[in-house]
């Protein structure tokens, strides 16, 4: 239980959140933590626990999105089942990615993935009769679970809730499972984990085939809570910048780490707009100067992110704790 | 048990190992000698699937291996280890083991068990908890042979498991390989150095340019002009 | 018929141009084994400063060619003792996220300080229209294209008939062998280093008459430049520049056949092919097998 107590206190307060404020502006706030921390779990199967860092995760983000918001505007289909076309759609692009992870490594396979991304951005925004070319599609809302329009911050708060609550078990579950050690031998050293009878490179493909299905979901819960699908978002080398971002500095592998990241960036994001664009309009573009530097500063200084500077931090002050007893003594 | 039928691997224009034939029965314990470059790491890799041999066939209880990947050819019984070490760095000594451990068990608890049992018979039990990496080599090589102890394999491959070990170390390890051996397990112990593998084995290979030039027990070899000629020009003693 | 001339004018054009800007991301994969992802933000660079000395003091861009190799010397110098440095060393993935922070940092510096408006440096030769061949180009594209050559070829000569080069040539061989023969790796990765930005921030200005001014106007070249790299065998500068005339003919013949709109789609998916087929480029074994393939 010790080891969860992080996740406890993180989730439970978000869980009681609307019952101390109704603040529009907060709760969203706390809809998109949740989410941005979500999303960069669903990275972090690949990127941290299977130790196939990729570039191009904003391909399955907007397969997600896609999916449901085409199917509700050319069909009137429930989201829902863009949902699970878009995760459908994601494992295939997630076996073809986990193909090339077997192929290529380290920068080869980032440029690859980043590619990957770029050739999804480039049909969505030009295959018009579909995707309504550059302009984006708007997701009409309709009101009802079904057709996930949930009309209040509050709803959303809990939906969210729960595909973060998923994610960070599902991580959870990387770490105490089978195939979670089984991983582990595969991310440190392949060879050797062949020797010890794993099949690594079908365990790498099925982790980046999950790591993308649920990066999709994240899509589709995005979009229609934002309400808008916009190809040089969705499928922006930006975005998918920002899964790895949010979980390099909360904690590579771990599986609180991608919500920790997600609460300082997010939470940066959203005080650096408001206060400068009320100095300057111009100044919007400062808070990604300082993730800039902060991703620069932390995988040089800081590679274990937070949650190794938090242990770090407790562990140095229980040891000084010991060494002031047994100085008394 | 395992059968090399003149077996041959080449990187562009050298031959690392060219028509080797080796027979190893149940029960066994074999030394392969030779000098660097003999083309023994190789051979290693050919049998336990890293690399497919241009010609010959790897045939291990009456199954032929040929082109199998190294993860099915662990399953049905047969490991390795490495030279140059691969521990799982930042994992600690029980997890290494307890993922060799996972390839026979499907339950985490009972892998924990067998991999704690294992880390106690390989005298480990002092290090479970300490991370990999921050092992001397002598450790490193003994969390080598563990782990792979822990796939329970019936035909083990060691790859220079002695070399670089102190005398205490060595005698430790000699010691550890004999009760594996003891205990049902056929080892095939590749050794740069011949004294060392004189205390082990009554029979030796010995390989040079890939080729397999002598084989027989420790003192034909030590006077076989052609194993002292490979030999030449690098330490060659029996003790 | 008709159009082939166009076709290969265009192509020999543009080729040149990629050229100098795959030369210097080539040169700092090959020495250093980093892949930058900050090429970009260093071309963008370049074009802000043919921008503003346009704008500000009426300088032509060829004339602030001159100030821009001092200018992205220093650049260089600076980004490699504050930024990559500490990372020589370290992991691919620490690489990686370095120059892909560097990356962000720079395009939002320049977003904040010149914000995000498309600008142009439009000198007289930008709409000096000539007739080659019968295509039709303007003068600054052809400039643009002999100086490219000239700087591109410049460097091959320097890495091949200078002390200097042929140490850095020895170090993109083999580092452990280069350490022992008494090599200063220090210094070579950061001469690479710097050399790379100064072709770069020079590409920046020469292409800043010919395209649009912008913070993120790098990453549209940075991608293809990859593209050249991976085809040309990373590391490798002869590669790049057959590279180079590659991508360029597919973006060419590609926008003839397809339309502007898909060309895009073509090159990606020519690179995603070479990466998985011949991931040592279509040429060379270079730089592979450090990447453990
Ligand atoms: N992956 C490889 N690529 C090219 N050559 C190799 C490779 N592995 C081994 N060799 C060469 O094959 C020969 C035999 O090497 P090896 O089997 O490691 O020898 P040993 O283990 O007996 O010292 C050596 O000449 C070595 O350089
Ligand atoms: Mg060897």
């Amino acid at each position: 239980m010790r080891r969860h107590a992080g996740a406890i206190v993180l989730f439970g307060l978000a869980a009681v959140a609307p019952l101390a404020t109704r603040d529009a502006y907060f709760l969203d706030m706390i809809v998109l933590i949740l989410m941005w921390g979500a999303i960069s779990s669903a990275w972090n199967v690949a990127g941290g626990y299977a130790g196939q860092v990729s570039l191009g995760h904003a391909a399955f983000f907007g397969l997600g999105a896609y999916s449901a918001a085409v199917l509700t505007v050319h069909w009137g289909l429930s989201p829902w089942i863009g949902l699970v076309l878009g995760m459908a759609l994601s494992i295939v692009a997630g076996l073809i990615i986990g193909y090339l992870s077997n192929r290529l490594r380290g920068p080869y396979f980032v440029l690859a993935t980043i590619a990957f991304a770029q050739v999804l951005l480039i049909t969505a925004s030009r295959w018009r009769e579909m995707t309504m070319g550059s302009e984006g599609i708007p997701v009409p809302f309709k009101q009802g679970f079904w057709a996930l329009g949930l009309a209040s911050k509050v709803s959303w708060l809990y939906l969210t809730l729960g595909f973060a609550l998923a994610l960070y078990l599902v991580q959870v579950y990387l770490e105490v499972s089978r195939m979670g050690y089984q991983l582990a031998g595969v991310r440190e050293d392949e060879d050797a984990a062949q020797a010890l009878g794993i099949a690594g490179r079908r365990l790498k493909v099925i982790a980046i085939a999950m790591s993308a299905a649920l990066t999709s979901a994240g899509g589709t819960f995005w979009a229609q809570y934002v309400g808008f699908v916009d190809p040089f978002y969705v499928f922006s080398i930006d975005l998918s910048i920002l899964f790895a971002l949010n979980t390099i500095i909360g904690g590579v592998g771990t599986a609180l780490g991608p919500f920790l990241g997600s609460i300082l960036i997010t939470w940066l994001e959203h005080y650096l707009r408001a206060t400068l664009s009320d100095i300057a309009p111009g100044l919007i573009g400062v808070h990604l100067i300082i993730y800039g530097c902060l991703l620069i500063v932390m995988v040089r200084f800081v590679p274990q992110g937070l949650i190794g500077a938090l242990g770090a931090l407790f562990t140095w002050r229980a040891r000084a704790a010991q060494r002031e007893r047994h100085a008394r003594t | 048990m395992l059968a090399l039928e003149s077996v041959t691997k080449r990187f562009g224009g050298l031959t690392a190992v060219g028509g080797v034939s080796l027979d190893v029965d149940e029960g066994d314990l074999v030394g392969i000698i030779g000098p660097n470059g003999a083309g023994k790491t190789t051979l290693f890799n050919v049998i336990a699937g890293y690399y497919r041999p241009e010609s010959g066939r790897v045939v291990f209880e009456g199954r032929d291996l040929t082109g199998h990947p190294p993860h099915e050819i662990c399953r049905l019984g047969l490991t390795r280890t490495f030279q140059i070490v691969k521990p799982f760095g930042n994992l600690s000594v029980r997890d290494n083991v307890m993922i060799g451990a996972l390839t026979r068990v499907r339950s985490v608890a009972a892998a924990r068990t067998d991999a704690d049992r294992v880390v106690e018979r390989c005298g480990l039990g002092d290090y479970a908890g300490v991370v990999a990496k921050s092992l001397p080599i002598g450790l490193r090589k003994r969390l080598e042979l563990a782990r792979a102890l822990a796939t329970r394999p019936r035909l083990l491959l060691l790859d220079e498991v002695m070399a670089g070990l102190n005398p205490a170390e060595l005698a430790a390890m000699v010691e550890l390989i004999r009760r594996v051996h003891a205990g049902g397990v056929t080892l095939v112990v590749i050794e740069h150095i011949m004294a060392a593998i004189m205390r082990l084995t009554r029979r030796i290979v010995v390989l040079h340019h890939g080729e397999k030039i002598a084989e027989g027990v420790p003192a034909r070899i030590a006077r076989d002009p052609k194993v002292v000629d490979a030999y030449l020009g690098e330490e060659f003693t029996l003790e | 018929m008709g159009a082939l001339p166009q076709l290969v004018v265009s192509t020999l054009l543009l080729g040149g141009i990629y050229a100098l800007i795959a030369v210097g991301l080539t040169l700092i994969f090959g020495i250093m084994r980093v892949v930058n992802f900050a090429h970009g933000e260093f071309l963008m660079l370049g074009m802000y400063l043919a921008f503003w000395s346009f704008s500000l003091w009426r300088l032509d861009p060829y004339v602030v060619l001159v100030v821009a190799l001092p200018v992205f010397f220093v650049v260089g110098l600076l980004s490699y003792w504050l930024v990559m440095k500490g990372v020589i060393k370290a992991s691919h993935n620490v690489q990686i996220f370095t120059t892909v922070g560097l990356s962000i940092a720079l395009q939002n510096v320049a977003l904040v300080l010149w914000t995000g408006d498309y600008r142009f440096v439009r000198p007289w030769h930008a709409s000096e229209v000539v007739r080659l061949g019968g295509a039709a180009l303007n003068l600054s594209q052809i400039v643009a294209f002999a100086v490219a050559v000239a700087f591109t070829g410049g460097l091959m000569a320097f890495m091949k008939f200078t002390h200097a080069g042929r140490v850095m040539r020895a170090t993109a061989e083999d580092r452990e062998a280069a350490t022992l023969m008494g090599i200063d790796t220090e210094r070579v990765y950061r001469l690479a280093w710097t050399i790379g930005i100064v072709c770069v921030g020079v590409a920046g200005v020469l292409l800043s008459p010919v395209y649009t001014v912008y913070p993120q106007a790098g990453l549209q070249f940075v991608l293809l430049a990859y593209v050249v790299v991976v085809l040309g065998g990373l590391g490798d500068m002869r590669g790049a520049l057959f590279g180079s005339l590659i991508v360029a003919a597919v973006e060419t013949v590609g926008a003839y056949t397809l339309g502007i709109a898909w060309k895009e789609v073509l090159y990606f998916v020519l690179f995603i092919l070479v990466l998985v087929f011949r991931p040592a480029g279509l040429f060379g074994q270079r730089g592979a097998e450090t990447l453990g393939m």
